[in-house]
Protein backbone atom coordinates (compact mmCIF):
# COMPACT_ATOMS: atom_id res chain seq x y z
CA UNK A 1 0.00 0.00 0.00
CA UNK A 2 1.37 3.47 -0.90
CA UNK A 3 2.21 5.44 2.23
CA UNK A 4 0.87 8.91 2.93
CA UNK A 5 2.19 11.55 5.33
CA UNK A 6 -1.30 12.75 6.40
CA UNK A 7 -4.44 11.31 8.01
CA UNK A 8 -6.86 12.23 5.24
CA UNK A 9 -8.45 10.00 2.62
CA UNK A 10 -7.46 10.47 -1.04
CA UNK A 11 -10.05 8.24 -2.72
CA UNK A 12 -9.34 5.93 -5.66
CA UNK A 13 -10.77 7.05 -9.03
CA UNK A 14 -14.42 5.98 -9.14
CA UNK A 15 -17.01 5.69 -11.93
CA UNK A 16 -20.05 6.11 -9.65
CA UNK A 17 -20.40 9.92 -9.81
CA UNK A 18 -20.69 9.61 -13.60
CA UNK A 19 -23.18 6.74 -13.50
CA UNK A 20 -25.18 8.62 -10.85
CA UNK A 21 -25.30 11.77 -12.96
CA UNK A 22 -26.43 9.81 -16.02
CA UNK A 23 -29.06 8.09 -13.86
CA UNK A 24 -30.39 11.53 -12.86
CA UNK A 25 -30.50 12.54 -16.55
CA UNK A 26 -32.37 9.38 -17.53
CA UNK A 27 -34.89 9.71 -14.66
CA UNK A 28 -35.72 13.34 -15.39
CA UNK A 29 -35.96 13.10 -19.16
CA UNK A 30 -37.68 9.74 -18.70
CA UNK A 31 -40.33 11.52 -16.63
CA UNK A 32 -40.90 13.98 -19.49
CA UNK A 33 -41.06 11.16 -22.06
CA UNK A 34 -43.57 9.32 -19.85
CA UNK A 35 -45.80 12.38 -19.59
CA UNK A 36 -45.83 13.08 -23.34
CA UNK A 37 -45.33 9.72 -25.04
CA UNK A 38 -46.64 7.21 -22.44
CA UNK A 39 -43.40 5.17 -22.39
CA UNK A 40 -41.74 4.32 -19.06
CA UNK A 41 -38.60 2.63 -20.49
CA UNK A 42 -36.23 5.57 -20.07
CA UNK A 43 -37.39 6.37 -16.55
CA UNK A 44 -37.14 2.71 -15.47
CA UNK A 45 -33.64 2.52 -16.93
CA UNK A 46 -32.71 5.57 -14.89
CA UNK A 47 -34.10 4.02 -11.71
CA UNK A 48 -32.14 0.78 -12.24
CA UNK A 49 -28.97 2.76 -12.86
CA UNK A 50 -29.63 4.80 -9.69
CA UNK A 51 -29.99 1.62 -7.61
CA UNK A 52 -26.80 0.13 -9.09
CA UNK A 53 -24.91 3.37 -8.40
CA UNK A 54 -26.12 3.60 -4.80
CA UNK A 55 -25.29 -0.06 -4.10
CA UNK A 56 -21.75 0.14 -5.50
CA UNK A 57 -20.93 3.61 -4.14
CA UNK A 58 -21.89 2.76 -0.57
CA UNK A 59 -20.36 -0.72 -0.85
CA UNK A 60 -17.05 1.00 -1.75
CA UNK A 61 -17.33 3.35 1.25
CA UNK A 62 -17.74 0.31 3.54
CA UNK A 63 -14.68 -1.27 1.88
CA UNK A 64 -12.62 1.91 2.31
CA UNK A 65 -13.62 2.34 5.98
CA UNK A 66 -14.03 -1.11 7.48
CA UNK A 67 -11.62 -3.11 5.33
CA UNK A 68 -8.95 -0.58 4.34
CA UNK A 69 -8.94 1.56 7.50
CA UNK A 70 -9.18 4.92 5.73
CA UNK A 71 -11.72 6.37 8.21
CA UNK A 72 -9.26 7.93 10.65
CA UNK A 73 -10.59 10.42 13.27
CA UNK A 74 -10.25 13.50 11.01
CA UNK A 75 -11.96 11.63 8.16
CA UNK A 76 -14.76 10.51 10.49
CA UNK A 77 -15.18 14.13 11.65
CA UNK A 78 -15.75 15.11 8.00
CA UNK A 79 -18.31 12.33 7.59
CA UNK A 80 -20.12 13.58 10.71
CA UNK A 81 -20.22 17.15 9.34
CA UNK A 82 -21.53 15.75 6.06
CA UNK A 83 -24.38 13.81 7.67
CA UNK A 84 -25.38 16.75 9.90
CA UNK A 85 -25.45 19.11 6.91
CA UNK A 86 -27.48 16.64 4.85
CA UNK A 87 -30.07 16.22 7.62
CA UNK A 88 -30.21 20.03 7.99
CA UNK A 89 -31.00 20.32 4.28
CA UNK A 90 -33.81 17.79 4.75
CA UNK A 91 -35.18 19.85 7.64
CA UNK A 92 -35.43 22.82 5.27
CA UNK A 93 -37.15 20.59 2.70
CA UNK A 94 -39.91 19.75 5.20
CA UNK A 95 -40.04 23.35 6.45
CA UNK A 96 -41.31 24.31 2.99
CA UNK A 97 -44.27 21.93 3.21
CA UNK A 98 -45.10 23.10 6.74
CA UNK A 99 -45.01 26.68 5.41
CA UNK A 100 -47.50 25.71 2.71
CA UNK A 101 -49.77 24.04 5.28
CA UNK A 102 -49.79 27.00 7.69
CA UNK A 103 -50.18 29.50 4.83
CA UNK A 104 -53.44 27.82 3.75
CA UNK A 105 -54.77 26.81 7.18
CA UNK A 106 -54.16 29.96 9.23
CA UNK A 107 -56.22 32.12 6.82
CA UNK A 108 -58.64 29.81 5.00
CA UNK A 109 -60.10 31.42 1.84
CA UNK A 110 -63.84 31.84 1.15
CA UNK A 111 -63.55 29.08 -1.48
CA UNK A 112 -62.84 26.66 1.38
CA UNK A 113 -65.76 27.97 3.43
CA UNK A 114 -63.56 30.28 5.48
CA UNK A 115 -62.77 27.46 7.91
CA UNK A 116 -60.17 24.74 8.51
CA UNK A 117 -60.68 21.87 7.90
CA UNK A 118 -62.40 23.12 4.72
CA UNK A 119 -66.13 22.49 4.21
CA UNK A 120 -66.78 18.93 3.09
CA UNK A 121 -63.53 17.48 4.46
CA UNK A 122 -63.78 14.88 7.25
CA UNK A 123 -60.31 14.77 8.79
CA UNK A 124 -58.86 11.61 10.34
CA UNK A 125 -59.37 11.23 14.10
CA UNK A 126 -55.98 12.15 15.60
CA UNK A 127 -56.54 9.85 18.57
CA UNK A 128 -56.94 6.68 16.53
CA UNK A 129 -54.28 5.27 14.15
CA UNK A 130 -52.22 8.52 14.05
CA UNK A 131 -51.74 8.29 17.84
CA UNK A 132 -50.69 4.65 17.51
CA UNK A 133 -48.22 5.71 14.82
CA UNK A 134 -46.80 8.29 17.23
CA UNK A 135 -46.33 5.62 19.90
CA UNK A 136 -44.71 3.27 17.37
CA UNK A 137 -42.13 5.85 16.26
CA UNK A 138 -41.37 6.98 19.82
CA UNK A 139 -40.83 3.34 20.81
CA UNK A 140 -38.51 2.88 17.83
CA UNK A 141 -36.49 5.84 19.11
CA UNK A 142 -36.04 3.99 22.39
CA UNK A 143 -35.04 0.72 20.68
CA UNK A 144 -32.50 2.43 18.44
CA UNK A 145 -30.90 4.05 21.51
CA UNK A 146 -30.85 0.62 23.17
CA UNK A 147 -29.10 -0.72 20.05
CA UNK A 148 -26.50 2.06 20.23
CA UNK A 149 -25.69 1.34 23.87
CA UNK A 150 -25.50 -2.39 23.12
CA UNK A 151 -22.96 -1.75 20.35
CA UNK A 152 -20.89 0.51 22.61
CA UNK A 153 -20.89 -2.12 25.35
CA UNK A 154 -19.98 -4.97 23.00
CA UNK A 155 -23.28 -6.80 23.55
CA UNK A 156 -23.59 -8.44 20.15
CA UNK A 157 -26.85 -10.35 20.61
CA UNK A 158 -28.68 -7.42 22.23
CA UNK A 159 -27.50 -5.06 19.51
CA UNK A 160 -28.85 -7.36 16.82
CA UNK A 161 -32.17 -7.86 18.60
CA UNK A 162 -32.81 -4.17 19.40
CA UNK A 163 -31.82 -3.08 15.88
CA UNK A 164 -34.14 -5.70 14.37
CA UNK A 165 -36.95 -4.50 16.65
CA UNK A 166 -36.38 -0.90 15.53
CA UNK A 167 -36.71 -1.93 11.89
CA UNK A 168 -39.87 -3.94 12.63
CA UNK A 169 -41.42 -0.90 14.30
CA UNK A 170 -40.53 1.18 11.24
CA UNK A 171 -42.21 -1.35 8.95
CA UNK A 172 -45.25 -1.45 11.25
CA UNK A 173 -45.54 2.35 10.95
CA UNK A 174 -45.33 2.11 7.15
CA UNK A 175 -48.01 -0.60 7.03
CA UNK A 176 -50.36 1.37 9.31
CA UNK A 177 -49.86 4.53 7.27
CA UNK A 178 -50.49 2.67 3.99
CA UNK A 179 -53.75 1.36 5.43
CA UNK A 180 -54.70 4.89 6.54
CA UNK A 181 -54.01 6.20 3.03
CA UNK A 182 -56.25 3.53 1.53
CA UNK A 183 -59.10 4.13 4.00
CA UNK A 184 -58.95 7.97 4.11
CA UNK A 185 -62.22 9.73 3.21
CA UNK A 186 -60.33 12.39 1.22
CA UNK A 187 -57.72 12.27 -1.59
CA UNK A 188 -54.77 14.37 -2.75
CA UNK A 189 -57.13 15.99 -5.28
CA UNK A 190 -59.42 17.36 -2.56
CA UNK A 191 -58.25 20.95 -2.64
CA UNK A 192 -55.44 22.41 -0.62
CA UNK A 193 -56.28 20.20 2.39
CA UNK A 194 -55.66 17.05 0.36
CA UNK A 195 -52.51 18.47 -1.24
CA UNK A 196 -50.86 19.61 1.97
CA UNK A 197 -51.85 16.44 3.84
CA UNK A 198 -50.65 13.88 1.32
CA UNK A 199 -47.53 15.72 0.13
CA UNK A 200 -46.26 16.34 3.69
CA UNK A 201 -47.15 12.91 5.10
CA UNK A 202 -46.18 11.22 1.83
CA UNK A 203 -42.65 12.62 1.82
CA UNK A 204 -42.42 11.72 5.50
CA UNK A 205 -43.42 8.14 4.71
CA UNK A 206 -40.75 7.99 2.00
CA UNK A 207 -38.19 9.10 4.59
CA UNK A 208 -39.39 6.37 6.98
CA UNK A 209 -38.76 3.82 4.22
CA UNK A 210 -35.31 5.29 3.52
CA UNK A 211 -34.49 5.30 7.25
CA UNK A 212 -35.68 1.72 7.69
CA UNK A 213 -33.49 0.65 4.74
CA UNK A 214 -30.47 2.45 6.21
CA UNK A 215 -31.06 0.67 9.55
CA UNK A 216 -31.46 -2.67 7.75
CA UNK A 217 -28.05 -2.23 6.13
CA UNK A 218 -26.65 -1.45 9.60
CA UNK A 219 -28.24 -4.66 10.93
CA UNK A 220 -26.51 -6.70 8.21
CA UNK A 221 -23.21 -4.97 8.99
CA UNK A 222 -23.62 -5.55 12.74
CA UNK A 223 -24.23 -9.26 12.08
CA UNK A 224 -21.08 -9.34 9.94
CA UNK A 225 -18.94 -7.82 12.73
CA UNK A 226 -18.27 -4.52 10.91
CA UNK A 227 -18.95 -2.35 13.98
CA UNK A 228 -16.62 -2.08 16.97
CA UNK A 229 -17.56 -0.61 20.32
CA UNK A 230 -15.49 2.51 19.55
CA UNK A 231 -16.08 2.90 15.81
CA UNK A 232 -19.55 2.50 14.31
CA UNK A 233 -20.27 5.79 12.53
CA UNK A 234 -22.50 4.17 9.89
CA UNK A 235 -24.86 3.14 12.67
CA UNK A 236 -24.71 6.57 14.32
CA UNK A 237 -25.59 8.24 11.01
CA UNK A 238 -28.58 5.90 10.60
CA UNK A 239 -29.69 6.61 14.18
CA UNK A 240 -29.44 10.39 13.64
CA UNK A 241 -31.52 10.06 10.48
CA UNK A 242 -34.07 7.92 12.31
CA UNK A 243 -34.44 10.48 15.14
CA UNK A 244 -34.92 13.22 12.49
CA UNK A 245 -37.73 11.14 10.89
CA UNK A 246 -39.32 10.72 14.34
CA UNK A 247 -39.20 14.48 15.09
CA UNK A 248 -40.71 15.36 11.68
CA UNK A 249 -43.59 12.99 12.45
CA UNK A 250 -44.17 14.70 15.83
CA UNK A 251 -44.45 18.07 14.06
CA UNK A 252 -46.75 16.55 11.42
CA UNK A 253 -48.93 14.97 14.08
CA UNK A 254 -49.30 18.12 16.18
CA UNK A 255 -49.77 20.49 13.19
CA UNK A 256 -51.73 18.59 10.53
CA UNK A 257 -53.45 15.77 12.40
CA UNK A 258 -54.23 17.45 15.73
CA UNK A 259 -54.35 21.25 15.33
CA UNK A 260 -55.53 20.86 11.72
CA UNK A 261 -58.62 18.90 12.71
CA UNK B 1 -44.03 -61.03 51.74
CA UNK B 2 -42.12 -57.82 51.59
CA UNK B 3 -42.09 -57.93 47.79
CA UNK B 4 -45.86 -58.39 47.71
CA UNK B 5 -46.21 -55.43 49.99
CA UNK B 6 -44.00 -53.37 47.76
CA UNK B 7 -45.92 -54.40 44.62
CA UNK B 8 -49.21 -53.63 46.37
CA UNK B 9 -47.85 -50.26 47.39
CA UNK B 10 -46.73 -49.47 43.84
CA UNK B 11 -50.10 -50.50 42.37
CA UNK B 12 -51.91 -48.32 44.91
CA UNK B 13 -49.72 -45.40 44.01
CA UNK B 14 -50.39 -45.91 40.30
CA UNK B 15 -46.78 -46.64 39.56
CA UNK B 16 -45.90 -48.95 36.72
CA UNK B 17 -44.01 -52.21 37.55
CA UNK B 18 -40.25 -52.56 37.07
CA UNK B 19 -39.68 -48.86 36.72
CA UNK B 20 -37.74 -47.16 39.52
CA UNK B 21 -39.82 -44.44 41.16
CA UNK B 22 -36.79 -42.32 41.85
CA UNK B 23 -34.79 -40.98 38.93
CA UNK B 24 -31.11 -41.87 39.02
CA UNK B 25 -28.61 -39.14 39.81
CA UNK B 26 -28.59 -37.01 36.69
CA UNK B 27 -25.14 -36.89 35.17
CA UNK B 28 -24.22 -34.13 32.72
CA UNK B 29 -21.46 -34.72 30.22
CA UNK B 30 -20.16 -31.28 31.02
CA UNK B 31 -21.29 -29.05 33.88
CA UNK B 32 -24.04 -26.58 32.90
CA UNK B 33 -22.61 -23.15 32.21
CA UNK B 34 -23.96 -19.78 31.18
CA UNK B 35 -23.57 -18.64 27.56
CA UNK B 36 -22.09 -15.40 28.83
CA UNK B 37 -19.32 -17.37 30.49
CA UNK B 38 -18.48 -19.42 27.42
CA UNK B 39 -15.54 -18.44 25.30
CA UNK B 40 -15.61 -16.77 21.91
CA UNK B 41 -15.96 -20.14 20.20
CA UNK B 42 -19.71 -19.77 20.73
CA UNK B 43 -20.80 -17.79 17.66
CA UNK B 44 -24.03 -15.90 17.29
CA UNK B 45 -25.19 -15.63 13.69
CA UNK B 46 -21.97 -16.52 11.87
CA UNK B 47 -18.20 -16.17 12.24
CA UNK B 48 -16.20 -12.96 11.90
CA UNK B 49 -14.87 -12.68 8.36
CA UNK B 50 -13.64 -9.07 8.65
CA UNK B 51 -9.93 -9.93 9.15
CA UNK B 52 -9.95 -12.01 5.93
CA UNK B 53 -11.67 -9.21 4.02
CA UNK B 54 -9.19 -6.72 5.42
CA UNK B 55 -6.38 -8.87 4.03
CA UNK B 56 -7.98 -8.97 0.57
CA UNK B 57 -8.68 -5.26 0.38
CA UNK B 58 -5.30 -4.18 1.74
CA UNK B 59 -3.32 -6.17 -0.86
CA UNK B 60 -0.81 -3.90 -2.59
CA UNK B 61 -1.95 -4.49 -6.16
CA UNK B 62 -2.87 -0.95 -7.27
CA UNK B 63 -6.40 -2.12 -8.15
CA UNK B 64 -9.04 0.54 -7.33
CA UNK B 65 -11.45 -0.31 -4.52
CA UNK B 66 -14.46 -0.76 -6.81
CA UNK B 67 -12.73 -3.65 -8.64
CA UNK B 68 -10.68 -5.10 -5.83
CA UNK B 69 -12.73 -8.26 -5.42
CA UNK B 70 -12.11 -9.35 -8.99
CA UNK B 71 -14.74 -11.07 -11.16
CA UNK B 72 -18.00 -10.13 -9.38
CA UNK B 73 -16.89 -6.47 -9.20
CA UNK B 74 -15.92 -6.42 -12.88
CA UNK B 75 -19.24 -7.96 -13.93
CA UNK B 76 -21.29 -5.44 -11.98
CA UNK B 77 -19.11 -2.54 -13.16
CA UNK B 78 -19.40 -3.51 -16.82
CA UNK B 79 -23.16 -3.98 -16.57
CA UNK B 80 -23.52 -0.57 -14.92
CA UNK B 81 -21.29 1.11 -17.52
CA UNK B 82 -23.15 -0.55 -20.40
CA UNK B 83 -26.46 0.75 -19.01
CA UNK B 84 -24.88 4.18 -18.49
CA UNK B 85 -23.54 4.56 -22.05
CA UNK B 86 -26.52 2.83 -23.69
CA UNK B 87 -28.96 4.80 -21.59
CA UNK B 88 -27.29 8.13 -22.38
CA UNK B 89 -27.45 7.43 -26.12
CA UNK B 90 -31.09 6.24 -25.87
CA UNK B 91 -31.89 9.41 -23.95
CA UNK B 92 -30.35 11.64 -26.64
CA UNK B 93 -32.31 9.82 -29.37
CA UNK B 94 -35.56 10.05 -27.39
CA UNK B 95 -35.05 13.77 -26.78
CA UNK B 96 -34.24 14.33 -30.49
CA UNK B 97 -37.48 12.59 -31.49
CA UNK B 98 -39.44 14.47 -28.83
CA UNK B 99 -38.09 17.76 -30.19
CA UNK B 100 -39.50 17.13 -33.69
CA UNK B 101 -42.49 19.36 -34.46
CA UNK B 102 -45.88 17.66 -34.60
CA UNK B 103 -47.17 17.99 -38.18
CA UNK B 104 -50.90 18.72 -38.11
Amino acid sequence: MAHQAHAYHMVDPSPWPLTGAIAALLMTSGLAIWFHFHSTTLMTLGLILLLLTMYQWWRDIIREGTFQGHHTPPVQKGLRYGMILFITSEVFFFLGFFWAFYHSSLAPTPELGGCWPPTGITPLDPFEVPLLNTAVLLASGVTVTWAHHSIMEGERKQAIQSLALTILLGLYFTALQAMEYYEAPFTIADGVYGSTFFVATGFHGLHVIIGSSFLAVCLLRQIQYHFTSEHHFGFEAAAWYWHFVDVVWLFLYVSIYWWGS
Amino acid sequence: MLLCAIRYYRVKKGLRPHIPSESPNVIFATPTKLVSESNAAVEYMGANKVPDLQRIFQASDEIPVHLKRGVPDRLLYRTTMALTVGGALYCLVALYIAAQPKNK
